[in-house]
C-alpha cells in the first residue's frame, strides 16, 4: 500500500495516464486489425489511435516538467478521443469501456470533486455521441452507459481513501513513536537477538557520540561496552532471552564508554521483546552522574555535618571550661579564685578531686585550694609535672586503688605558677580530651595567679595610703553626731578613689565632703590626697561652697596631664540655721533622712571635677530641722555591676528606713545590708551626720582651753535658734557667753581646773544661760579684760557672778523677742 | 586643729595701704596670733592699714583687745589703723558697744577706708 502523499505524486498520474492512452490506442488498432462491420470508419480510428500514441509519448517524456493541470488537460483529451471514437466505431463497439476507463482514472488519481467533474464530462461525451448514432435506444442503455462507471469510480474513490488513511495512522504513528524515542531524554537502543543494534535514538547519539547511521549493525558490547565488562554483558543478554517471560524486565547500573573513551555510570532498564517468536531486546540507558555525584555529595555533607556536630561538642567542651575559669577569675581574691577553680575543674572533668599546688619563691609546692580534700600521692606528681613544665597523665590501677592522674603546670611569663592535679578512681581514667581541657584552664589561671600576686601587693599598698588619708577621727561637733565608714573594695587592685572628710568652718557650720577619685589604686590614692589638702584649705577660706568646689575643678583641671577625675559632693550643714547647703559635682545625691523618711537632695549636680575648664557650680540649700539625719555616700554602696543605679539607690532608700536613727547604728546597718557578702565591686565610702533634735535644756562640758570656744559657741547658736531666738539675738547672746566661758578657761589657767560647763534652760520667752568654772573668779581689771564684762551687761539683761569655794558660775540672762538688743 | 580665723594680707596703691581681711571667728584661741600676723604685715614705709572684717563672722573682747593694740602699735609708728564692718553685722555691733571708734575709725566698706588713708 502506498502512502497517500505517494498516491498523488504527480509523475506517478503522468505515468499512469500514460500507460492509459497507449492501451486505449492499442485497442482501438486491434479493433481494426480483426474483421469488423461495415459502417466503422477505418481511417479515423487509425488516426485516433495515433493521436493517442502521441499524446501517451509526450506525457512520458515530460518527466518530472509535467503539472497537475497537464494531467486534467490530457484527461479530458482522452475523454474527447474516446467520444469521437465511438463515433466512428459504430453504436455496436464496446468502446464504452474505455469510458470507464477514464472514469476510474479520474476516481483513482483526484479528489471527489475533480473525478465528478471529469465523469460529468464523460457522461455528456457519450450521451452526445448516444444521441447522435442512435436516438432511440433504450433508456436502459443510457443509464447503464452513464452509471456504470458512475457507481464504479465512486466505490474504488472510497476504498482507496480508507486504504489511505490506514495508511496515513500508520504511518503517524509510526512518526509519533520515532519522535518520542528521539526526543526521549534516554537513551533507547534495540537488540536483536545476537547483540546487534537495531534502533538507536537521538539521545543515545547524544549520550555516545555515535549517529544512528553509524551505530546501527554493529553490536552493542563493542561500541559502547568497556572490555572488562564485555563478557558480563553477554550473559546478562542470554539470561533475558533465555528468560521464561515473554516481558522479562531487568535494571542495573553499569559503566559505559562514549565514543572518546570516556566512561559514565549508566543505569540500563532491559526488557525481552517477543515479537512473533522473533526476540529483541530493548532497553533505555540513563547517565547517572549527576545522580552518583548528588548521592556523594549528599554522603560527603553527612559526613561533614558529623564532623562538624564532633567539632561543636568539643568547642562547647572548651567554652565551658573557659567560661568556667571565667566565673572563677571574677573572684576577688586569690583564695577565691583558686577556691572556685578547683571546684569547677572537678566538676567539668567528673573528677574526684582536684588541687592547686602553688609554688613559692623557692619552687616549692604547697597546697593551694582543694576540693574536696587533697589528693593523695598528688604532691609527688605534681612536683614531677612542675619539673617536666607540661601536662602529664597517670593512669590508675584499680588494684592498688591507686587513681588516675592528671596534672598541668600553670605557667605565667615561663615561670610555673603552680600545678593543677585531678584525680578519679578507677575505672575512670583521664585521656587526651581531658588533658586539652585543663590545658586551657592552665593557661588563663596561671596568668590569673601571677596578676593576683601582684595585685594583692598594691592592693596592700594601696588601701594602706588611702585609709591614711581618711580622717582617722572625726571631730566632735556639738549637737552634731557624726559617723563614716570606709570599706574597701575586696578585688586586687580597685582600692582607692573614695575618700570623705569632715571640716569644722566658722559659724559653727561643718562642711562634709564626699568623693570618688576615678583613678585607683595608687595613683587614685595621691590624688585623693591632693584634693582633701586642697578642700580643706578652700573650705576654711569662707563660705560659698560653690567657689570651693570651682577652686577645687581648677586644681584639677591643671593637672590634667594625669587626666584624673572626680566627682564630689561638698555639703555644709548649718545647725544654728537648720540649713544644708551643697554643690554637687557629679556624685549620686545625698540622702536627707527627716522623720524616718529618706529623700535624696536632687537638683544642682554638675559635671565632675577635672572635666570641664570653666564649669559652673550651683549651691543649693534645703532645710535641715534638727533631729533629721543626712547621709552621704559613694557609687560603690548603689552600683552593682548589671544592676542599674536607680535600682540601687531604691534598695539604700528602703534599707534606711528599716535602720536605727543613731549614725553609727545606721552605717552598720547599711553595710550589713547593702555590701554582698564575698566583699563590695567597689570601694564603699558612707558619711553620716545627725543633726540631734534640741532640748528645752542643755548642759554641756568643755576642756577649758581656748579651742573649746568655737564648739560652744556652735553648740549654743543651735539652741538659741531652736528656742526662738533671732538671728541678731544669737549673735549677742553667743557673744556674751563667749566672755563668760573666756573667763572660764582663763581661771583654769591660774587655778589649774580643767573643764568649764555651759547650761541653758529657756523660761517663757527668757532664756537663762550660766556658764560654771571649777576656778575662783577674779574680778575684772580695768582696760583690756574689762571690756569682756562690759560685753556681757550690755549685751544681756542681767548678768550675775557667784563665786564659791568650789568655782565661779556667771548667770546670764535675755528676754527674747525682736532683733534688737536690751540696749 | 585648724585656725579658726584666716588672715588675708593684700597690698593697695603700691605698698602704700596693707589690707588684711580676717575670715572666720576671732576669738582667744586666734587673737594673738592674728594681731601679731597683721602687725608683722606692716613695713615702716607704708602710710597704714586698713583690716577688713566684712567677712568676719565673729568677735569677742580677746578680738577687740588685738585691735586696740594694733591701733596703739600702728600709732606709734606713725600710721594710720581703720577698720571695717558694716553696719547691722555682729562685728559692728560688737565695736559699737566697747566703743572702737575712740581708737580708729570704723567704715562700713572696704573702699572708703582705703580712700581714707590715701
Amino acid at each position: 500500500v502506498r502512502a497517500l502523499p505517494e498516491l498523488f505524486d504527480v509523475r506517478i498520474k503522468a505515468r499512469s495516464i500514460a500507460y492509459l492512452f497507449a492501451t486505449g490506442a492499442m485497442l482501438g488498432l486491434l479493433t481494426l486489425a480483426v474483421p469488423h462491420m461495415s459502417e466503422v470508419n477505418d481511417l479515423a480510428l487509425a488516426l485516433l489511435a495515433t493521436a493517442a500514441i502521441v499524446i501517451a509519448a509526450i506525457v512520458w517524456l515530460s518527466g518530472d516538467r509535467i503539472r497537475e493541470w497537464h494531467i486534467h488537460a490530457v484527461l479530458v483529451c482522452g475523454t474527447v478521443i474516446v467520444s469521437l471514437a465511438n463515433y466512428y466505431a459504430g453504436a455496436s463497439t464496446l468502446y464504452p469501456v474505455l469510458y470507464m476507463w477514464a472514469a476510474l482514472y479520474a476516481f483513482y488519481f483526484f479528489r471527489p470533486p475533480e473525478a465528478l467533474a471529469h465523469m460529468a464530462f464523460v457522461a455528456i461525451s457519450y450521451a452526445v455521441v448516444l444521441a447522435i448514432q442512435d436516438p432511440e435506444s433504450a433508456i436502459v442503455r443510457w443509464l447503464l452507459a452513464v452509471g456504470t462507471p458512475l457507481v464504479a469510480g465512486l466505490l474504488i474513490s472510497r476504498l482507496l481513501r480508507r486504504l489511505s488513511d490506514r495508511a496515513q495512522q500508520l504511518e503517524q504513528s509510526e512518526a509519533r513513536t520515532r519522535m518520542v524515542l528521539d526526543t526521549a531524554p534516554d537513551a533507547f537502543i534495540t537488540l536483536d537477538s545476537d547483540g546487534v543494534i537495531m534502533s538507536w535514538n537521538a539521545a543515545a547519539q547524544r549520550l555516545f557520540g555515535w549517529s544512528a547511521a553509524e551505530a546501527i549493525g554493529k553490536t552493542m558490547r563493542a561500541l559502547i561496552v568497556p572490555p572488562e565488562f564485555r563478557e558480563r554483558h553477554d550473559e546478562r543478554r542470554r539470561a533475558l532471552i533465555a528468560s521464561e517471560s515473554p516481558l522479562a524486565t531487568e535494571r542495573f547500573e553499569v559503566e559505559f564508554q562514549r565514543r572518546d573513551g570516556g566512561r559514565f555510570p549508566g543505569e540500563a532498564t532491559v526488557s525481552k521483546v517477543d515479537i512473533q517468536g522473533e526476540v529483541f531486546v530493548s532497553g533505555f540507558i540513563t547517565d547517572v552522574t549527576e545522580r552518583a555525584r548528588r548521592q556523594a555529595e549528599r554522603e560527603a555533607l553527612l559526613r561533614e555535618q558529623a564532623a562538624r556536630a564532633e567539632a561543636e561538642r568539643v568547642a562547647e567542651l572548651v567554652a565551658g571550661m573557659q567560661a568556667l575559669v571565667d566565673a572563677a577569675l571574677a573572684h576577688r581574691t586569690l583564695e577565691g579564685i583558686l577556691n572556685e577553680l578547683v571546684t569547677q575543674v572537678r566538676g567539668v572533668l567528673d573528677a574526684d578531686a582536684a588541687t592547686i599546688y602553688l609554688a613559692d619563691e623557692s619552687e616549692r609546692l604547697t597546697v593551694g585550694a582543694s576540693a574536696p580534700g587533697d589528693i593523695p600521692g598528688g604532691d609527688e606528681f605534681a612536683s614531677t609535672v612542675a619539673g617536666a613544665r607540661e601536662a602529664m597523665l597517670a593512669p590508675g590501677d584499680s588494684d592498688s586503688a591507686r587513681g588516675a592522674l592528671v596534672g598541668v603546670p600553670l605557667l605565667a611569663e615561663g615561670e610555673v605558677m603552680g600545678v593543677l592535679v585531678a584525680c578519679a578512681t578507677p575505672p575512670r581514667q583521664f585521656g587526651g580530651e581531658d588533658l586539652t581541657l585543663l590545658r586551657l584552664a592552665a593557661e588563663r589561671v596561671g596568668l590569673a595567679i601571677a596578676h593576683a600576686r601582684v595585685y594583692e601587693r598594691e592592693h596592700r599598698i594601696a588601701e594602706t595610703l588611702q585609709r591614711s588619708l581618711l580622717p582617722d577621727r572625726l571631730p566632735s561637733l556639738p549637737g552634731l553626731d557624726v559617723a563614716a565608714r570606709y570599706l574597701p573594695a575586696a578585688s586586687e587592685a580597685e582600692v582607692g578613689g573614695d575618700w570623705y572628710d569632715v571640716i569644722p568652718i566658722a559659724g559653727g557650720a561643718v562642711g562634709l565632703v564626699m568623693g570618688d577619685v576615678a583613678g585607683k589604686g595608687l595613683a587614685g590614692a595621691s590624688m585623693v590626697g591632693r584634693l582633701r589638702s586642697a578642700l580643706r584649705a578652700y573650705a576654711l577660706e569662707g563660705p560659698g561652697g560653690a567657689r570651693v568646689v570651682e577652686q577645687l575643678n581648677r586644681l584639677l583641671w591643671t593637672e590634667r596631664e594625669e587626666s584624673q577625675m572626680a566627682t564630689m559632693l561638698y555639703v555644709v550643714v548649718d545647725p544654728a540655721a537648720g540649713a544644708v547647703h551643697w554643690v554637687n559635682a557629679g556624685h549620686p545625691p545625698p540622702l536627707m533622712i527627716a522623720h524616718g523618711e529618706p529623700l535624696f537632695l536632687e537638683g544642682a549636680s554638675s559635671v565632675p571635677l577635672g572635666v570641664l575648664p570653666f564649669p559652673t557650680y550651683e549651691e543649693v540649700s534645703a532645710r535641715m530641722e534638727p533631729g533629721s539625719t543626712l547621709l552621704l555616700y559613694t557609687d560603690g554602696l548603689v552600683e552593682r555591676p548589671g544592676e542599674n543605679i536607680d535600682h540601687g539607690m531604691a534598695q539604700l532608700a528602703a534599707r534606711v528606713r528599716e535602720a536605727p536613727e543613731d549614725p553609727d547604728g545606721l552605717c552598720d546597718h547599711l553595710l550589713a545590708t547593702l555590701v554582698p557578702a564575698g566583699g563590695a565591686t567597689d570601694d564603699v565610702a558612707l558619711l553620716t551626720l545627725r543633726n540631734l533634735p534640741v532640748p528645752d535644756r542643755f548642759s554641756a562640758e568643755f576642756p577649758a582651753e581656748p579651742e573649746s570656744l568655737a564648739p560652744m559657741r556652735s553648740m549654743l547658736r543651735r539652741w538659741l535658734s531652736h528656742a526662738g531666738a533671732g538671728e541678731l539675738e544669737i549673735a549677742e547672746i553667743t557673744t556674751a557667753c563667749g566672755e563668760a566661758a573666756t573667763n572660764a578657761i582663763e581661771h583654769a589657767g591660774v587655778s589649774g581646773g580643767s573643764r568649764f560647763e555651759v547650761s541653758g534652760s529657756r523660761n517663757g520667752s527668757e532664756v537663762q544661760i550660766a556658764v560654771r568654772d571649777h576656778g575662783s573668779w577674779r574680778e575684772q581689771r580695768a582696760g583690756d579684760h574689762g571690756r569682756g564684762l562690759d560685753l556681757m551687761r550690755t549685751l544681756m539683761d542681767t548678768v550675775a557672778v557667784e563665786p564659791s569655794p568650789e568655782g565661779t558660775t556667771v548667770s546670764l540672762r535675755r528676754r527674747l523677742g525682736g532683733n534688737g538688743g536690751p540696749g | 586643729m585648724h585656725d579658726l580665723v584666716q588672715v588675708q594680707i593684700e597690698q593697695r596703691d603700691g605698698d602704700d595701704v596693707i589690707v588684711a581681711r580676717l575670715t572666720g571667728e576671732l576669738d582667744i584661741s586666734g587673737a594673738k596670733s592674728t594681731g601679731q600676723r597683721i602687725a608683722e604685715a606692716v613695713p615702716s614705709s607704708a602710710r597704714g592699714v586698713v583690716v577688713d572684717m566684712s567677712e568676719l563672722e565673729f568677735i569677742d573682747s580677746s578680738g577687740v583687745s588685738m585691735l586696740f593694740e594694733l591701733a596703739r602699735r600702728v600709732g606709734s609708728r606713725r600710721q594710720e589703723l581703720r577698720v571695717v564692718a558694716p553696719d547691722g553685722k555682729p562685728v559692728a555691733r560688737v565695736l559699737e558697744i566697747v566703743e572702737f571708734d575712740r581708737a580708729a575709725p570704723v567704715h562700713a566698706d572696704l573702699d572708703s577706708a582705703v580712700a581714707e588713708i590715701s
